[in-house]
Formats: C-alpha cells, structure tokens, sequence
C-alpha cells in the first residue's frame, strides 16, 4: 500500500489518530513560528515602575537574567569560581516563548478542568431526574457521561502536572512569591485533588454496584454529590490564586509580604470569578455534551440510536441554555468588581486595548445564543402539534438579531478619515446609542427573555387543552404561592435595602426610581399569580413578559443613560435591579407553564430522532463557539493585568511583558481550540473503545 | 397559527435584506439628520452597514431553513417551470440580478481610488500606572473651597480649552470645524462620565504625544499642558470641565 492509498484509507476511516497527528504537527509549527515571530517583535520599552524588593532577594528586578544563559547551562567563570548562582527570574521553553507555552497550557487545563468540574453537576441531577422519574434512559446518560469524565480527568491532571512544571520552571520568581504567599492552601489543593479522583473513581465504578434499592441508589447520588463538592472546592481554591494576581490583597503592596492569607485568599474578585466559573462550566459542559451527541447521532445506524443521542443533544443544549441564561448577570458582576477593584483596569477592560475583545465575545456570545434557539426551533419540528406556535418563530428571529446587531454595535466604530469628516463628530448615533452599556444590558435582557419564550413554547407544543386551575390541587396552590413568594422576597427585600444605600444626598434620588421599578414588578408578579389562580395563567405570563420587558428593558435602556451621565454608582444597583426583574419575570412564568400545562390533554408525541441533520451541526457550532468564548476570556481576563504579573505589585519584566495584538491572540487561541478539540475527540474515543469491543463480541 | 407553504420566502428574505440595506444607506442618515438636529445627513459607517447587513442574511437563512418545508419553499423559489406568473417573473427577476449585483460589488471594490484606511480605535488608552492613584487633592475639602475650585475651574477652562472643546464643553469650539477629529462633546455621558477624574488629569498633561503606542498620534490632536499649566489648576479645570458639561466623574467604587 503506497503512502497516497494509506492516507485515503486514514481519512476515509475518519481515523482519529490522523486528526491528532495533523494537529500535533500543526503545534508544533505554530509554537515555532510565534517563537520566531514574537522573538522579532520583542518590546523594547521598559515599564515606569519598578519591580518591588522581596525579603532573601539581593537582586533588584531591573537586573534581570538573560533565561538562556541559564538554560543552555552556560555558567560564567568569575560565577563559577565563586560557586554562587544569582536567582533567576525567567527561563525559556526550549527556546520558545514562555509566556505563549504557559497560555497555551494553563487554557487547556481549564478547558478540561470545566468540563470534568460541569459535568458531574449534571450527571449527578440526570441521575436524580432519572431515579426519581423512574426513567432508565436518564440513568443510562448520567453514566456514560461519567465513564467520558474518568477519561478526561487523568487528562486534566497531566495537564494540571505539566502547567505546573512550565510555572515554577520557567516563571521561578514568580511563582516563589505566589508559594510563599499559598503555600498552606497548595497542600489543602492536594488532598482535595485526591478526594475529588476516589469520589469521581468510586462514583463511577459503583454504578451498578450501588442500584437496585432506594438507600442504595441515595447513597450512590450522595457519592457524586461528594464527587462536586470536592470539586466545586478546588477551583474555589486555584480560582483565589488566579484572581489574587488581579487584585492583590493580604499582602504588603511594597515589601510583598505575607500580611493575611485569608484576605488573599478572599481577594475582591474571588468570589465574583467563583460564581462565574461555576455557571460556566456547566454550561460548557452541556455544550459539550450536546456536540458528543451530535456526532454519535450524525454516525447513528439505528432509529434507536438515533433517538437516543437526538435525545441526549435535547438535553445537552437544555443544560446549556439554562446555565447560559444567567451566565450575563453573572459576567456583568465580574465586571463591575472589575472596575471596583481598579477603575483602570476596568478601564482598559472595556474601553481600552481589551475593548475590542469584547466585540468578538459580543459575536460569539450572540451565536451562542442565536444557535440554542435555532436547535429549539429546528427540534419543534419533530414534536406533533409544535405547528400552533411556529409563527411565533419569525418574531423571535427578528427580535434576537435586533438585539444582537445592538449587542455587538462598538461604541467607537472603525471609521475611515471621509466618513470621519462626513459625521463630523466623535461618535456616529447608532454607536453613541448602541454602543454603551445600558444599550447592551437592555438588549441581553430581551435576549434572554426571547429565549425563555423560545423554550417555553418548545415545551407547549404538543400539549392541547388545559384543566382548570383548581383541579391542579394542592401542588398547583404551593407552586404558585412558592414562586409568588421567593420572587416578592427577592423584589421587595431588594428594593427595602436600596433604601438604606450609602450614596450623597444629589446621588441617592436615582435610586428612587429603582425602587419604584422593584415595586411594580411585584405588583406585575402578584397579578399574574391571581390571574393564574383565575384560569388565566396564559394572559398571566403574557402581561408578565409585557411589564418585564418595558421596565427591564425599554425604560432601563433610557434611565441606564441618565445614570452614566449623573450618579455612575447606581449603576449597580441599576444593573441588579434589571436583573431582579428578568429572574422574577423567568422564575414565574416557569412556575406558571409548569401548572396551567400539568395534566393537560397532549396532542402528539415527540418522535426522537426525527431532526434534521443541521440541528446536529447547531449543536457542533455551540461548542465551537463556547470553547473559543472560554478561550477568548481566558486571555482577557488574564490580561488585564498588563505587564505585572500580580497587579501592582509584581512586574513583569520578561520580554513578553507586551499585550499581544488582537491577531496574534486570535492565533493561539484558534489553536488552543483546536488543540482541546482534538484531545477532547481523542480521549471520548479511547473511552468508547472498550464498548466497541463489546458490541462487537455481542454481534459476533 | 400553523405551517403555510410559502413559495415567495425566498422573495422576502431578499426583500428584506434591500430594505435594511436602503434603510441603513438612506434612511437613517436622514432620520439622524433631523433628530440630532444636525445641518447635515449622519452617513451610516460602511463598518457597521456591512455587520448589519451581513446580520440579515443571516437572519433570513436561520428563519428559512427552521423547518425542513421552509427550507424546501426557499430553496424551490430557484427551481424552473413551478409556481403561478408572479412567482416566475420574480424568479427571472433575482436569476438576472444576482450576478449583476455581484458583478457590481465586484467592480466597486476592485476600481483603483484612493480613501484614507479605515482606523481601528481604542476609546480609553491605558491609563500609565503613575496617575492610576492619583487623586483630586480639591474634591475631599469642604463644599465652600470646592465650589470655588469649580469657579475657577470653569475660568481657566474657558481660557485654556474653549477655543476646541466650546464654551459649554460640547466640542462646538471656534476652532473645533477645523479638526479632522473633531473635539469630544463632554457632555455626551459616553465620554468624560464613564472615566475617573485623573484619567483626564492624564489626557490633559500629557495630550496626544502622550499617548501609548497602540493609540496612533493622530488619534488625538490635544496639545501637552505640562509646563504651561500647574498641577493644581489641571485639576480645577477637570472640576469646572465636568460641571460645565453637566456630568459627573466616575465614582471609585467599594467592592462588595
């Protein structure tokens, strides 16, 4: 077989291991061309600032060691005679750039990390979903998911391992002071790493062991409740050293020394990076898991099969949408603390040399979304009856990529010199308008609220007539007056403690209509729930959705302006309350649906597996597009902190202490994607093959 | 509400598309015209005229193919000899034109012309770690001495910066027409209201040779004060400055 015919062969078996050959190749040049690219691009200017003198350093930062000197093992003679070796600051990757090697693979430890910390979450609710229904088909998801998770998990500590290594070998002065300052917690990381392997280990191989009885099947959730909580603890625990170079604190901010390990630890941002991280992941992972379906269904041979992963994308994509839905409010309040814990960095965040950055995650952020209600909308079609409600889509349509085309509007547009002079002034109206925060958190709103309309008549369409409310029973009452309460306790609590803001006198009257606004959508709330006690629960959710969005999203939008103009502190308070108000408009309407639509008549099944294949590659582009998001963040957040490596405090005075221009991340980021893709392929691959073995033997 | 066939889909995606692009090309400009008040028509960027355009294409496409009868009405527009008159001439209609629009998107890009390059502007530049703690040594005194500041501030600034920024510091100076970029209105909450005090304390000392690499020179054409201005009378013109544009500095904020 000649080498033309062996390739053909490979290609044509879609074998997997062409794929990684192709992609380790393709590293490899990219690794030595940015070494040689960035190499040439070397920034000469030195920073203002001075590196700040450790205790048991003798050695100022400004002298810093040439790495190569040091890893080539040249030692000077007069250094050599003294037998004395000055500390070093920064070595190089085999003559590639450090800085490159250490982003490239810090992000795929947290691509992994995200996928075998979101993951379990889920697996772990399918699993009660599935015991609790007594539907096996749950049970059935929740466990190949944790077979594809033990597989990925040797990956994430190898990856963990190396990372580890690139660190403290080629950044030692660096990570001294970040060990000098954690060295405590980085035992407490160790033990949790062992607890999370035995608990993630023993979940998985006591699957069967631990079935057939209610104490049994108890104990084997709690096993994976344990499996999360061992998890969750751990990257709340790497989460305070990364955020800690961000915002520093606990420590002297001119001698480093360690003043408070728990105020390092609980840094400003630690808890606004935790919370994000975690919705995060699970949405990454329902992505993730919506892809893996995707292409088990696209290579399906049965209708069985077929059915199965069509099912199984249904749900991926549904845990997706659900954690993505939040995932703003979430980013906003990282981004808020941002700009608290230094008003600079917020500054080059949004505004600056990162502003730009966040136009691509405006665009992904967009098709993430445009592309779950695409798949809900391509999925109605396999469910009889859908047909009532697939006018509605055309509305949807126009109102998301309205919403989108505001969302990724720049407040400073690409502008030649002509169309310069044609404005004739700073900023064109569409970005003066658009382009401001109170523009894009008005239309994030709708965005998700068209959403959550989006699912909800995805999740009507094959239920006919209704009973009456008061044949719902006593579950009916308690649910309704359940959501009617937590959304009034979460409003009215809200809008009691706007009261007491400490704000100047001129300030504080901005708050009043916030206030205002939290009491009328409880009204709204309070009405919608004797509207649905009255057999009017559609009328409910319709008025719900009006109130919400004219408050959240149209008079926000206009009073958001008002605000940046004269009181920028209330636009915290302006942002949670927009907040408050969508989640209390979601959480109801939910409880609403839920109700009016129990025991209804149903008017047609859901014939699984009837999906037309572009819904499969929908679901492919939605994680495409979340791993590249995560990447894209991942160096924003990163970067923000400039040239220090610990927000100043630490300077960075290697010679990649530069930002990296918007091409250049594009680059490694594409490949840090198709590097994590390519491994993720791998590793569901090998964690297949020994069902492979067994289907065959069972055929056989 | 329920599944029509709909053989023209193919039409109105098309239909809409040149409506948004005639909107976007003609009518906005317009519209801004006479909302802003403005003498003149408000082009829309030819940077957002094609993502917006792009935009609905892509709503279209996403809208047509939502269902597998859609899909086949959208595409079933191109197919010959099906479909009442109206839908033919239509159909020979879009045959003829596409290529001839193509043809023309063709030929305007491709005719030599000259057009200064489109720039790719940074709104804020980074700040230099230097002025990041600075603080407004006038805006912690008492209400009597900063009121006075404000006063004097305002003074100084209709000395040293009306000529550009205008008397009501909204970028209508006397000399403002006579900038390529022209002056920012202050007044615009986009501007000075979403930055810290100092980052203008910045901008006014240092000006546009002071700017970092990534922000080019003639992204701003606002001279260096340091050496004609004190410190002290910097930070009263940034005080008179804000209260002159009726906007207020961003707060430092207290994280929670």
């Amino acid at each position: 077989m000649n080498i033309s015919k062996l390739l053909s062969k490979l290609v044509k078996q879609k074998s997997i291991f062409f794929i990684l050959v192709v992609f380790a190749l393709g590293a490899v040049f990219s690794l030595s061309w940015q070494g040689g690219a960035l190499r040439s691009a070397v920034h000469a200017e030195e920073a203002g600032v001075e590196l700040p003198e450790f205790e048991g350093e003798g050695k100022s930062s400004g002298e810093q060691q040439t790495a190569e000197g040091v890893a080539e093992g040249e030692v000077p003679p007069e250094e050599e005679e003294e037998g004395e070796l000055e500390p070093v600051q920064y070595r190089t990757f085999f003559g590639l750039d450090s800085r490159v090697v250490v982003w490239i693979v810090s992000e795929l430890h947290l691509m992994f990390a995200a996928f075998v910390l979101g993951v379990p979450i889920f697996a772990v609710i399918v699993e009660i979903v599935g015991f609790k229904g007594g539907d096996i088909k749950y049970d059935k998801m929740a466990k190949e998911f944790t077979k594809l998770l033990s597989a990925a998990f040797a990956t994430t500590a190898s990856l963990g391992g190396l990372l580890a290594f690139c660190l403290f070998g080629l950044y030692p002065e660096f990570m001294g002071h970040l060990t000098n300052v954690f060295a405590p917690t980085m035992y407490v990381y160790a033990l949790l790493f062992f607890g999370e392997a035995f608990t993630l280990y023993g979940y998985y191989y006591s699957w069967d062991i631990l079935k057939g009885t209610s104490v049994k099947k108890w104990s084997h959730i709690s096993l994976g409740v344990l499996l999360n909580l061992f998890g969750t603890a751990l990257m709340f625990l790497t989460n305070s050293w990364a955020t800690y170079m961000m915002s520093p604190a606990g420590v002297s901010m001119k001698t480093g020394r360690l003043l408070s390990l728990s105020e390092a630890f609980y840094n400003e941002l630690w808890m606004p990076v935790n919370i994000h991280r975690l919705i995060a992941n699970v949405c990454f992972g329902g992505f993730i898991v919506g892809a893996y379906a995707a292409v088990k269904f696209l290579g399906s041979k049965t209708k069985e099969e077929r059915a199965h992963y069509d099912w199984m994308g249904y749900v991926g994509n549904f845990i997706g949408i659900g954690a993505l839905i939040p995932l703003p409010f979430a980013g906003y309040w990282l981004g808020r603390e941002v700009y608290s814990a230094s008003p600079v960095m917020g500054n080059i965040m949004m505004g600056g040399a990162f502003s730009w950055t966040f136009i691509i995650q405006a665009i992904l952020i967009g098709m993430l979304f445009i592309g779950a209600n695409y798949y809900l909308w391509l999925g109605m079609g396999r469910i009889k009856g859908s047909e009532r409600y697939t006018g509605y889509i055309k509305y949807l349509n126009v109102i998301i990529f309205m919403c989108f085309a505001v969302w990724l509007t720049p407040h400073n547009l690409p502008l030649s010199g002509e169309e310069r002079a044609m404005i004739g002034e700073q900023y064109h109206p569409f970005s003066k308008y658009f382009g401001v925060m109170a523009a894009k958190n008005a239309v994030v709103n709708l965005i998700i609220l068209s959403t959550f309309f989006s699912f909800l008549i995805y999740r009507r369409s094959n239920k006919g007539e209704t009973v009456r409310f008061s044949e719902q029973g006593k579950a009916g009452k308690i649910g309704i007056l359940s959501g009617l309460g937590f959304c009034l306790l979460m409003l009215i609590s809200y809008a009691i403690s706007l009261n007491f803001v400490e704000l100047d006198a001129q300030i504080k009257g901005y708050v009043k209509p916030l206030i205002f606004a939290l009491y009328i959508q409880s009204l709204a709330v309070c009405f919608a729930a004797f509207l649905t006690f009255k057999d009017k629960g559609k009328l409910a959710q319709f008025i719900l959705f009006g109130v919400t969005a004219c408050i959240a999203v149209l008079y926000f939008w206009f009073y958001g302006f008002q605000v940046m103009q004269k009181a920028n502190l209330v636009l915290r308070y302006l942002s949670v309350t927009q907040v408050s108000i969508v989640m209390s408009c979601l959480i109801m309407n939910a409880v609403i649906d839920i109700f009016v639509f129990r025991k209804a008549k149903v008017v047609g099944d859901i014939v699984w597996g009837k999906m037309p294949v572009r819904s499969q590659y929908a679901l492919l582009l939605l994680c495409i597009v979340i791993v590249i998001l995560m990447g894209l963040m991942g160096f924003i957040r990163s970067g923000l902190r400039m040239d220090w490596h610990v927000y100043g405090l630490l300077q960075d005075t290697s010679q990649w202490t530069y930002t990296p221009t918007l091409s250049f991340m594009g680059r490694v980021v594409g490949l840090i994607v198709a590097l994590f893709l390519g491994l993720v392929s791998f590793v569901f691959w090998l964690a297949n093959l020994g069902e492979k073995k067994v289907k065959t033997e069972a055929e056989a | 509400m329920g599944n029509k066939r709909s053989p023209y889909l193919m039409f109105w995606v098309v239909a809409a598309v040149i409506f948004l692009f005639f909107f976007l090309k003609y009518v906005s400009p317009r519209v801004f015209q006479v909302l802003m008040g403005k003498g003149h028509p408000m082009p829309t960027p030819s940077t957002l005229m094609t993502w917006y355009i792009i935009m609905g294409v892509l709503a279209g496409l996403v809208y047509a193919t939502t269902s597998n009868q859609k899909f086949v009405d959208f595409l079933g527009f191109l197919l010959p000899g099906q479909g009442p008159i109206l839908k033919l001439f239509f159909q020979k209609i879009f045959l003829i034109a596409f290529p001839l629009v193509v043809g023309w998107f063709v030929y305007s890009y491709s005719l030599p012309g000259a057009a200064s390059p489109v720039e790719l502007r940074i709104q804020h530049p980074t700040l230099p770690q230097k002025y990041e703690k600075l603080e407004n040594p006038f805006r912690e005194k008492d209400a009597d001495t900063q009121r006075r500041c404000i006063e004097e501030g305002k003074v100084l600034f209709q000395t040293y910066c009306r000529p550009c920024h205008g008397s009501k510091a909204d970028g209508n100076g006397p000399f403002a027409n006579s900038f390529r970029l022209r002056p920012i209105n202050f007044q615009d909450p986009g501007t000075i209201a979403t930055v810290v005090d100092n980052y203008l304390f910045w901008r006014i000392k240092e000006g546009g040779p002071g700017l970092p690499s990534e922000s080019t020179p003639w992204d701003s054409a606002m001279p260096a004060w340091e050496g004609d201005l004190e410190d002290e009378q910097m930070w009263k013109i940034i005080m008179g400055e804000y209260d002159t544009a009726g906007v207020m500095p961003r707060q430092r904020e207290k994280t929670e």
